[in-house]
Order: C-alpha cells, then structure tokens, then sequence
C-alpha cells in the first residue's frame, strides 16, 4: 500500500469515527477514547506519519463537533490536551511496532539465509578434485543466496574463481588482503563483502560477494563452509595420489621382477651349458669358455646392478627392519664373494660384545656386497681389504678398507653419485659405476650416514653407520 | 647304470635342453616338464628320484607345485630361482622345498646340490641305536619311522635327518654350521634361513604346542639342541 493511501485512510478512519458518534448520544470523553483506539490501530499498524495526521484530524472533529461550544473551532485547553494525548500515543506505538515489526523481518530473513546454507552445504556434500569443488561452490553460492557475483581465492595455488556478473567481482588485490582480515568486512559503499577463510587459524584464502548480501554472520559461515569443504576435497585428492603412486610403485616392482627374470633365464642357460663343458674341455679350448663363463656372471652382475639402482630410485625401497648381529652378515658377504677375493688377505674384525643392529639385513647385506665388489675392484689383486664393525656414538659403525691408490679430494663426493669414476679409473670396465650409488641409496632409506676417507695413496675407507637395535639378545 | 631319475620343470626349453644334456652326461636319467600341472602328471606315471622345480612358471607356480606334490610324495625338490632374497628362500623351503639354488648357478654347484639331495645322512644306521624314545615321541632309526603323541608323522627325509642328528647330540647344542653340514652336506653352512624353515616344520609336526618347543629349543645365536623331557 502507497503512503497517500495510508494517509487517506488514516483520515477517513478519524472521520468514520466523528461521523458515527454524531448521531449518537455519547459524552465527549467516549469519543476522544474512541480516537485514541483508533490513532493507536493507525499508529501500529501503518507507521508514524500517517498517526500523526490522524490525531491532527482528530483533534480538530473532536474540537468542533464534540467540545462546547458545539459547532465552532475554538482550540481551547481541553482540545490541546486531547491532541497531545493523541500524539504521545502514535509515537510510542508506532516506535513499539515498528520494532517489533523489524524483529519479524530480520527473523524471516535469518530463516531464509540458514535455509540457503543448508542447500549449500548440501550441494557441497558430493563433490570431486578441490578445483572442481570450488568453481562449484562460488556457483552455487551465487546461485543459493543471489548475489550478484562472488569470488573465491586459494592461497595455495594462488588460484581466483569467479562467478556471476564479470564486471562486478573484486579485484584480486581486494581478495589477496581479505586472506589476512580479521574477519567478515562489509564495504555497504560499494555493495561488497570480504571474509577471511580459515581452517583453525591456518588461512586458506578469501571469499568476496557482492550485494545484495547476507548477514556478516551468514557469510561467516559461508567462508568457514568452503574452508572445510575445500580441505575435504584437497585431502581426498591427496589420498587418491597415494594409493595412484602405490600402485605405480607396485608395478614398477612387478615389471622389475620381470626383468630380473627375463634377463637370468638366458643367462642361466648359457651359464650351465659353458660350466658343464669346462668340466671336460681340453686345455686349448678352456681359456676361450672361461671368458664366456666370466662373462656371463658380469652380465649377470650388471642386471643385478642396474635393478638394484632402479629399485632405490625409486625412493621408496621398503624396509624390513629387524635385528640382526652384524658379524654374521660381515662374514656371509665374505664367503659369498670368496671368489672374487681369492688371492687377497681378507679379514672382518667385530667388536666383542657388539650388539645386534636394526635395520633390513638383507639391504645391508647389499650395501656390504657392493662396498668390498668395489673395493676389489680399485685395489691392485693382492692387496688387503678390511672389514670392521665396532659401536660408536650409540650407532653401529661398519667400514670397509682397501689398500688402493685413494680418492682424490675432489672427487670424494662425486664417488656416491651414479656413473661416476675416478679419473684414474674412465677407461676400466670392471664396475658399472652404480655400486657405490646402490650402497648410498640403501644407507639414506636407512636414514644413516656414509662416506669415505681417504689418503692419497694409502686407500680409502667407505664407512656407514647403524642403528643399534634396543634388543640384547636375538629372541 | 643310472644315478637317479631327475624331473626337470621349467617353462623354458633352454633351460631342459641345458639341464637334460649335462645331467645325462653326468649319469642321471632325466625327464621334463614345462609346467606345474604336467610336472605332476609326470610324478605320478614314473616317480622321480628327484625334482629340480623353476619357482617363477606361468601358470601353477613352483610353490603350488611343490606344496601340491608334497601332499603325496617326500621325493627331494630343489627349486631354481632368480630371486636371492631370504625371503623368497624361506618361502621355498617352507613349501617343502629341500634346497635352493639361485639362478644363475655354475653347473658343478647344481650338481653338488643335486648329491646331498639324494644322499641319506652320513651318520649310517649301523653307527648307533636302532631306536629312540622318550614321553611323547618314538623314533624308528631303520624304517625311518617317527610318532608323536602316539601318532605317526610323516617327515621328508631332509626333515628325518635333522631330527635324528639332534637326537644323537640330545642334550648338547648343535651349532648351526655343523647342522648343515651334517644334514645337507660339506658344501653347506651359512644358510641358517634352512635350519629355521625345517626345525619349525619339525616342531609342527612333533611338538604338542610348537611355540612353546619342549623337543627342539633354540640356543640363539649358536644353533639348536634336543631335550628329551623327563619322564
């Protein structure tokens, strides 16, 4: 209803009254109670203005009609304290309903925001990859609470999407200083909304929406809504490439043992066949199946090899930690490699008492394998090598020592990198250079320390470290 | 004359061409299949002394075919494989595997496997006691016959010649090395992974409760040692 309809309303209520009463036989006082019952329905339902001009009204019907002398307008004493009665009476009901009356809308308006949010959170429940999710949620919140446009900026990858009118978002310089607001700012100037979110007190990034908006309240809980909800999905995203890289990792190991196995069948076929004859050549062809059968086993050697590196590449070698006393392992390496040793003082000296270590021994056992292999192959045949195993500094320390000619200084930290050789060494042929690379590899996935020491011409010492295993005794 | 029937299983014709020519060179006779099904078709129509089994086969594999010939048969098994790792041996040895060489291997080494496979232990029955018993367990030295709780087990007879070689030291420690060699031969001792596998299949068959051993107790870090409870 327009204001001049009120207004005529208004007036003609007062009228209907004055009229009616006319032709009545009623005392003044009736009267003026029955305006006040009006000015009062006036003044609550319709608002101030209209009770103001209806108690002008009243007071002049009232003065004319009612109060002697009947029939003129005199504006005596008794007229003025009816008009201020009139008007105290539309002021205070028309403050009282107009507040209640506010209370009503601000109520309806909160239900409408909580039923929006509920309808958010609900699209919200199914969603897929975080990027998805918040191109979805700017859409539905656009959509939901009918903003003109809102905005959504990820910190993490600097990422800002948009929804609604384009040339209605805030600039992504309002969005990056939102991210470190205290809390919902509300710029009523330019229609614009800007909220923090937060998952705790980490912060995520910023929300902005444009008006017509919610309550600062409202859009609190919108930003904490999308806080959760973009967590949600990150975290899933991020369980999805966990088990992605676990099962490329067991493929990859699947495609290894593969190898490995495709790579040794013909390789046990040759070996067994050249062995077999050696037993019953004659002399002039042994020399010429000797080299196919040595060969063989440095073929067989380097796929060893090249698995091994593939493996700890990887990243991800998995441990089979268990105790295990060092000794054993020390001299198993020994006699698995007597072979290659044959014509060496070879000697492995373990400290008495020393306790068992904790780690996967049969990595260890590698690592072991790979450090004498090289120390038997930068030493001059003959020459000694030294294996030891002592406790030092609550750690296992095991090294192994050559008698070579050394490492130059320069090159002691390029030795553990894959590939290398010493200069002295391009042109030899007898590592594939990714022995010491192997042992590194297995050593770090222990979270352990290796490296070498070195005196020019006095030979070098490759030594690594252990965890102690808390156990005294094997169980 | 024959050494011994040999059936070789392996998926690669190289590989029984190889094995066929040196091991009938060497005396044995020598039959083949490339599968683990065919392999135990061959077991049943003429058994073998002795089986040399490929663990990676397409198909039934070389621990099926081990754990599936074994319900029936205490013929040796070696398994051939390309994996080193303690773990993989373990696995052989606890399908009932006897041996295990590691792929590839110098023929001389197969063929000293192939030796102490079919050799019977070298403490020979005539040495000592014809028998043995103590509460709950009775062992037959010449039948090769052992009861427990008062009933008969079956051992393989790498499983047998361990047993009756703890035995004859009841009460002493055994220290791993000579168990070894003892029940496998001069070439063997640092395979303790083996000792492990069989004295547990040992306990599961003798013992009344093989996590408590009252029989085999280990002496860690030496080895292992009977005890006969008393009476």
């Amino acid at each position: 209803m327009t204001r001049a309809l009120r207004l005529a309303g208004s007036v003609l209520a007062v009228s209907a009254v004055i009229a009616l009463y006319r032709y009545l036989p009623v005392n003044s006082t009736t009267v003026a109670l029955s305006l006040l019952l009006v000015i009062l329905f006036v003044s609550a339902r319709w608002g101030l203005a209209e009770a103001v001009v209806a108690s002008v009204v009243a007071t002049v019907g009232l003065d004319y009609y009612f109060l002697p002398p009947v029939g003129t307008f005199t504006l005596d004493p008794e007229s003025w304290v009816a008009l201020l009665a009139f008007l105290a009476t539309a002021f205070t009901a028309s403050k009282l309903s107009a507040s209640a009356r506010s209370r009503a809308a601000e109520a309806d308006a909160r239900r409408t925001e909580i039923e929006r949010l509920y309808a958010l959170v609900q699209a919200m429940m199914l969603t897929g990859g975080s990027s998805k999710t918040m191109r979805e949620f700017v859409h539905r919140v656009v959509r939901e609470f009918g903003s003109t446009a809102a905005a959504f900026y990820y910190r993490a990858t600097e990422e800002v999407v948009r929804s609604g009118a384009e040339s209605a978002v805030a600039g992504d310089h309002d969005l990056r200083v939102a991210a470190e607001l205290d809390g919902v700012r509300i710029d009523s100037g330019r229609g614009l909304a800007l909220a923090p979110v937060r998952l705790g007190s980490r912060p995520l990034g910023s929300l902005a929406m444009i008006a017509p908006l919610p309550s600062a309240q409202t859009i609190q809980a919108i930003a904490d809504l999308v806080a959760l909800t973009i967590e949600k999905a990150r975290a899933l995203e991020e369980a999805g490439h966990a088990e992605a890289a676990r099962q490329s990792e067991a493929f990859r190991s699947a495609m290894l043992d593969a190898l490995a196995h495709d790579i040794k069948t013909p390789l046990t076929a040759i070996k067994a066949a050249v062995t077999s004859l050696l037993g019953t050549a004659p002399e002039t062809e042994r020399e010429l199946l000797s080299i196919i059968h040595e060969s063989a086993d440095r073929l067989n050697r380097m796929a060893a090899e090249v698995i091994a590196m593939a493996r700890v590449e990887a990243g991800k070698l998995h441990l089979e930690t268990r105790p295990f006393p060092v000794g054993e392992l020390l001299d198993s390496v020994l006699s698995e490699l007597a072979p290659r040793l044959s014509g060496r003082p070879v000697s492995a000296r373990v400290a008495e008492g020393l306790p068992a270590a904790l780690a996967d021994p049969e990595l260890i056992r590698q690592a072991v394998k790979q450090l004498v292999e090289n120390a038997a192959n930068y030493s001059p045949p003959g020459s000694a090598i030294a294996l030891s195993a002592e406790a030092k500094s609550a750690k296992i320390l095991i090294r192994v020592a050559d008698r070579g000619p050394g490492i130059q200084e320069n090159e002691r930290i390029l030795i553990f990198d894959k590939f290398f050789r010493g200069r002295r060494h391009r042109y030899d042929t007898k590592g594939t250079g990714m022995g010491l690379a192997i042992a590194k590899g297995i050593v770090d996935a222990h979270g352990e320390r290796i490296w070498v020491e070195s005196e020019q011409g006095q030979g070098a010492v490759f030594s690594f470290t252990l965890p102690v295993s808390p156990e005294v005794r094997q169980p | 004359m024959s050494q011994g029937k040999i059936l070789v299983v392996d998926d690669d014709p190289q590989i029984r061409r190889v094995m066929r020519a040196t091991l009938v060179s060497h005396g044995y006779e020598v039959t083949e299949a490339r599968d683990g099904q065919a392999a135990l078709e061959v077991i049943g129509r003429e058994p073998p002394n002795l089986v040399l089994l490929d663990m990676n086969m397409p198909g039934m594999g070389g621990l099926d075919t081990c754990r599936a010939l074994r319900t029936a048969s205490d013929v040796p098994v070696i398994i051939l494989t390309v994996r080193e790792s303690e773990k993989d041996k373990v696995a052989a040895l606890d399908a009932g595997a006897d041996d295990y060489v590691t792929k590839p291997f110098g023929i001389e080494e197969l063929l000293a496997r192939i030796r102490a496979a079919l050799r019977r232990s070298a403490a020979s029955p005539d040495a000592g006691p014809r028998s043995f018993s103590c509460p709950g367990l009775e062992i037959d030295f010449e039948t090769r016959r052992v009861s427990a709780q008062g009933r008969d087990v079956r051992l393989t007879p790498k499983e047998f010649d361990l047993l009756r070689h703890l035995v004859a030291h009841a009460g002493k420690p055994v220290a791993h090395r000579e168990l070894l060699q003892a029940v496998w031969g001069p070439d063997y001792g640092d395979e303790p992974e083996y000792l492990r596998v069989f004295v547990n299949q040992v306990r599961k068959k003798i013992e009344p409760n093989p996590a408590r051993p009252q029989y085999l107790v280990t002496e860690p870090w030496v080895g292992y040692r009977f005890v006969a409870p008393a009476k």
